[in-house]
């Protein structure tokens, strides 16, 4: 299975009026074809950032360090600037869908038309075969009557459909990496399962990866193949789902797993993780996660310890200061 | 970069008022632009002490008819002086100047200018209104002085000139600015309450009062303001006083804006009278009266106070240009826009471009509110765009 | 389509409606002027040497069906208007007002109509240059422009440039026609004429309505710019100038046409001013000579008449587009499929 996505050591720093904010710390992912990469952190944790930074889509006063690599198809997406280089990843090799469909469909303009014109733009192909690609598209991620709702608005779909609308227009240009960034966060959760295993589906059959960005575990556990916790812009805990959900080694990993209402015991009283997350503004020194950690070694609540990760057991990585404490 | 958690605390508790001053004072145009609107209202406040000369007939200088404006100076041939003092001024026909008076400057002769100096009679916090009916006289007494900040002992300082009649240009413009401000603020009054009223009321009750209320406001706001404005001043006749006239161009004013106001009331009533908190309120046995008083007013206060400082602006203008066609206010009730009657003559423009000062006042006093509005706009809803 | 027609008459009915008010609003004013159209001829005659009687005002009242009641007199004025198009005459003047405003009223129209529509061309373009630009100081440099177009108000405008013209060039660029031209009838001569002088006062109407639609445009590009449908375009590889029309530009469109009736609003209420300042013959500048100089009513009313149905009918338009315009709307009133 070849890796089609590969973060190396990525930083990522705004310019605001209050300073410079450190939104990702070194972070280092990838994610190999057919295979899911879950991506799960509370908001702040730099998800988002981190897939905003795959395409470029973050905005003018962000700051990438020198040494970090984005690696697709062998090249380092991160050095990119031409028009012609931008349009490869953005659509084209790589595709994004958002968590709020209706938000991410022009309201004026027809779904169908938004489709074509993103196939345009990445294939030599005439407007009568986008057409027949969008509508074949649509019907294979089972929206009925697919000819009908080309020629719709997006209002005129329901929330369900709207979201499986997103996916096929993502999918049309058969991109080699899906960024789905809390797809399923704002749907019901009968419909949440409905996408969940299309996209399931999809990538067995086109031998796509995904990176599935979320907060809610019981997704990924369902989804992902391996999960990267991040807390505050790092990686606190990466490796295969099920390793990390049966041996979760670091505190912030434990305490979300123990956060989820427990089915055997439905009256026990749900267990918070302590505290509250910082602002970026406040992010600290060492260990990020030192100021909510509920048994901290002495030289970790001090901020001795600097970050990085650890394998513990084979694919499964937990950073150095949370391996200690407990 | 660790902010304290004193100053954290303060960001959380701070209420509203509080959180809306603090963001306008980090708004540097809204500050400047504040500053300068604040000097302006001071000075035209203390019109009378800072005026040389009284504005209106009675304090023409007949020895300086369209006289162009004399600026104190410290430096002359003669040397330094640290009291400034003017150049005295002869006047002089002849026929080298095709019979124009002309004023020759006697460079020899200084006049040095004095602070604090007696000049002119004037009243101060005098209130006198006259209402139709004997009952409503209300007369106030306040005090007299005759002490102005500065002046000459012979001869005029006009600092901004003279008129055709030889009133000074410098005095006028103060109590035009001052007289301007206050039409315009007792027209923002009435505008104020007229909208309160009629827009609460329509967003309130909502339903066919509503509807019936705004198709009364919308006719109106179809109609073209400054046309309809004067339609209405031009029934003022002419044997009214210069002061009733002060009153009804204000009333005035007050009838035309009131409907965008009312709008605006509207639409803030009608958008927080669906809100949660006000059906908790009427569940628990609220009425009306306190729903209205205790929570919806205090909700919008901010954003009312915005919309009253961004009509400010445009009733300044209507006032201005009504005067200016001669259907507003007039002598010797005198504002800018009176000041600028005369501007227009062919020989105005040509000789005595002096006349045209008070347009610069006006400009930065139009601006400065505008610039005020908009910060305070800002300050009240963070979440508009940079 | 049914339910279009249907939309169509509801806004036509509530036009009307408007009108009517406007209309009841209009009369009631014509009626308050403190004596009545017969007294004020006449008064205004008296001021030329002619002795009039009482007997001579009873009889002008009843010529003139004064002395019927208010309800009746309005009906007519309404109904005269409407179906015969006449607004009666002037009553100092005695000329029929058809005859005054007719050709008046074009110029003003035209331009008032013209100086819109140059407001629109210059202030589009700009406020997306404005919204859109990496340059922080051309976005300043503009809005500042901006705010001086809102703060000199159209007359002070006039003002200065009369000033300026009459210093530097002597001759006054005043009046919609020079000498010549001015009562012959119209030739492609007196047009190029026209156009030659109106181009002062286009500007400096439009000036005002420029910088408030600068405001907008550039506000809504804002707004729309950071919505999440403008990212996700981006990130499907649209760009530039495409990117620009297709996405933020197309939907900051709608409150843009809304606002077209309000600003011939604004440029109406600002046309008589700058066309006292600049002598122009036309509707403006009439209905100060009729307020401020002969105190005619009856011209008066007509002119605010005239002027307030021009804008109904100009918001009437601009709901219908809208609602074809937008598909939110047109799938409501038109029935979704």
């Amino acid at each position: 299975m070849s890796t089609l996505l590969d973060i190396k050591n990525l930083n990522v720093q705004f310019d605001t009026d209050e300073g410079r904010i450190v939104a990702v710390e070194n972070i280092s992912l990838s994610v190999k074809a057919g295979e899911v990469l879950g991506v799960v952190g509370e908001s702040g944790s730099g998800k988002s950032v981190t897939a905003k930074s795959i395409m470029q889509l973050n905005p003018g006063n962000t700051h990438y360090n020198e040494d970090a690599e984005i690696i697709i198809d062998g090249e380092n997406t991160l050095k990119f600037t031409s028009k012609e280089d931008l349009k490869k990843i953005r659509g084209g090799k790589v595709s994004m869908i958002f968590q709020e469909p209706m938000a991410s469909f022009a309201p004026a303009i027809k779904i169908g038309a938004q489709m074509v014109e993103q196939l345009l733009l990445h294939k030599p192909i005439d407007k009568k075969e986008a057409k027949s690609i969008s509508v074949d598209m649509l019907k294979r991620v089972g929206i009925a009557d697919a000819e009908k709702r080309f020629n719709q608005y997006a209002f005129e779909l329901s929330g369900g459909m709207r979201q499986r609308a997103m996916i096929a227009m993502a999918l049309s240009t058969m991109p080699k990496l899906l960024l789905a960034d809390e797809p399923t966060t704002a749907l019901d959760v009968t419909i949440q399962a409905q996408v969940i295993n299309l996209i399931k589906d999809i990538i067995k059959e086109y031998q796509m990866g995904v990176m599935f960005i979320t907060h809610d575990l019981g997704v990924i556990a369902q989804t992902a193949d391996n999960v990267a916790v991040m807390y505050l812009g790092a990686i606190v805990e990466k490796g295969p789902v099920r390793e990390i959900i049966k041996n979760p080694k670091h505190p912030y990993t434990r305490g979300l797993l123990k956060a989820l209402p427990d089915i055997n015991n439905l009256d026990a009283p749900l267990q918070p993780i302590p505290g509250s997350i910082p602002s970026p503004l406040e992010r600290p020194t060492g260990c990020v996660f030192r100021t909510r950690c509920p048994h901290p070694t002495q030289e970790g609540k001090e901020g001795r310890i600097n970050m990085g990760l650890i394998e513990v057991s084979p694919g499964h990585w937990v950073d150095r200061c949370g391996v200690n404490c407990g | 970069m660790e902010v304290s958690s004193a100053k954290k605390e303060a960001y959380f508790t701070a209420t509203q008022m509080q959180l809306v001053r603090t963001r306008f004072f980090g708004n540097r145009t809204a500050m400047i632009a504040g500053s300068i609107l604040l000097f302006m209202i001071v000075c035209s406040l203390f019109a009378d002490f800072l005026s040389p000369y009284d504005p209106t007939i009675a304090g023409r200088d007949k020895e300086y008819e369209n006289g162009a404006p004399q600026i104190p100076m410290f430096w002359d041939k003669n040397g330094f002086s640290p009291r400034p003092f003017l150049h005295t001024l002869t006047k002089y026909r002849g026929a080298d100047t095709n019979f124009r008076w002309v004023y020759k400057i006697d460079d020899d002769k200084r006049r040095y200018v004095y602070f604090f100096v007696k000049g002119w009679e004037y009243k101060s916090l005098d209130f006198k209104i006259n209402l139709p009916g004997k009952k409503f006289d209300f007369q106030f007494p306040g005090f007299t002085s005759d002490r102005h900040l500065f002046g000459t002992k012979e001869g005029g300082i006009h600092l901004f000139g003279t008129d055709k009649a030889g009133k000074d240009l410098f005095s006028r413009t103060l109590s035009a600015i001052y007289i301007s401000l206050a039409v315009g603020t007792l027209g923002v009054f009435i505008s104020f309450v007229l909208s309160l009223i009629i827009g609460g009321i329509s967003g309130y009750y909502g339903g066919w009062i509503d509807s019936l209320l705004q198709m009364f406001t919308d006719a109106i706001r179809t109609v073209p303001p400054i046309p309809l404005f004067m339609c209405l001043a031009a029934f003022a006749p002419q044997e009214w006083s210069s002061e009733l006239r002060f009153f009804f161009i204000s009333c005035l004013l007050g009838l035309i804006s009131w409907p965008t106001l009312a709008r605006r009331v509207r639409t803030h009533l009608l958008s927080e009278r669906s809100q949660e908190y006000i059906l908790a309120a009427q569940m628990s046995g609220a009425s009306s009266a306190h729903i209205i008083g205790r929570h919806l007013l205090p909700s919008f206060t901010s954003y009312i106070i915005v919309d009253l400082v961004i009509s400010f602006p445009y009733m300044l203008l209507s006032e201005t240009a009504l005067s200016f066609i001669g259907l507003g206010l007039r002598e010797p009730v005198n504002s800018l826009g009176v000041l600028l009657q005369n501007a227009t003559k062919a020989d105005v423009l040509l000789n005595y471009q002096w006349y045209f000062i008070p347009v610069f006042f006006l400009v930065v006093l139009i601006l400065s509110f505008v610039f005020v509005g908009d910060g305070l706009r800002d300050a009240a809803d963070p979440h508009k765009n940079k | 389509m049914i339910n279009f027609i249907q939309f169509t008459v509801t806004r036509a009915f509530l036009s009307i409606v408007t009108l009517l008010i406007v209309c009841f609003i209009v009369f009631s004013l014509m009626e308050l002027v403190p004596g009545t159209c017969a007294e004020r001829y006449l008064a205004f005659k008296n001021t030329q040497g002619s002795q009039i009687t009482f007997e001579d005002i009873a009889a002008e009242e009843k010529r003139l069906g004064l002395d019927k009641p208010f309800l009746y007199r309005y009906t007519k004025w309404v109904s005269d208007i409407v179906i015969k198009q006449d607004f009666g005459d002037s009553c100092i003047l005695r000329i029929s007002i058809n005859e005054l405003l007719s050709g008046r009223f074009v110029l003003s129209l035209t331009i008032a109509i013209t100086a819109l529509l140059f407001s629109y061309a210059i202030a589009i373009p700009v406020g997306i240059i404005s919204a859109t630009t990496k340059y922080a100081s051309l976005d300043n440099a503009l809005k500042f422009i901006s705010y001086l177009g809102i703060a000199l108000p159209n007359f002070l405008v006039a003002l200065c440039i009369m000033l300026f013209m009459t210093v530097y060039y002597g001759d006054t660029m005043t009046g919609l026609f020079s000498q010549e031209y001015e009562n012959a009838p119209w030739s492609t001569a007196k047009v190029q004429d026209f156009l030659s002088r109106a181009w002062l006062p286009i500007f400096v109407l439009g000036w005002n309505a420029t910088a408030f639609a600068l405001q907008t445009v550039r506000a809504l590009m804002l707004d729309e710019n950071d919505k999440l449908y403008v990212m996700a375009a981006r990130a499907r590889g649209v760009s530039g100038m495409s990117l620009l029309w297709r996405y933020p530009a197309k939907h900051s469109l709608g409150p843009v046409i809304n606002s077209i009736g309000f600003d011939l609003n604004r440029i109406f209420s600002a046309l008589p001013v700058v066309a006292l300042i600049l002598i122009l013959t036309e509707a403006g500048a009439l209905l100060i000579e009729a307020l401020a100089r002969s105190n005619d009513q009856q011209l008066a009313g007509a002119i605010i008449f005239l002027l307030t149905a021009t804008i109904v009918f100009v918001n009437f338009v601009t709901d219908i587009i809208l609602a074809i315009m937008d598909p939110r709307i047109r799938k409501g009133v038109m029935g979704g499929s």
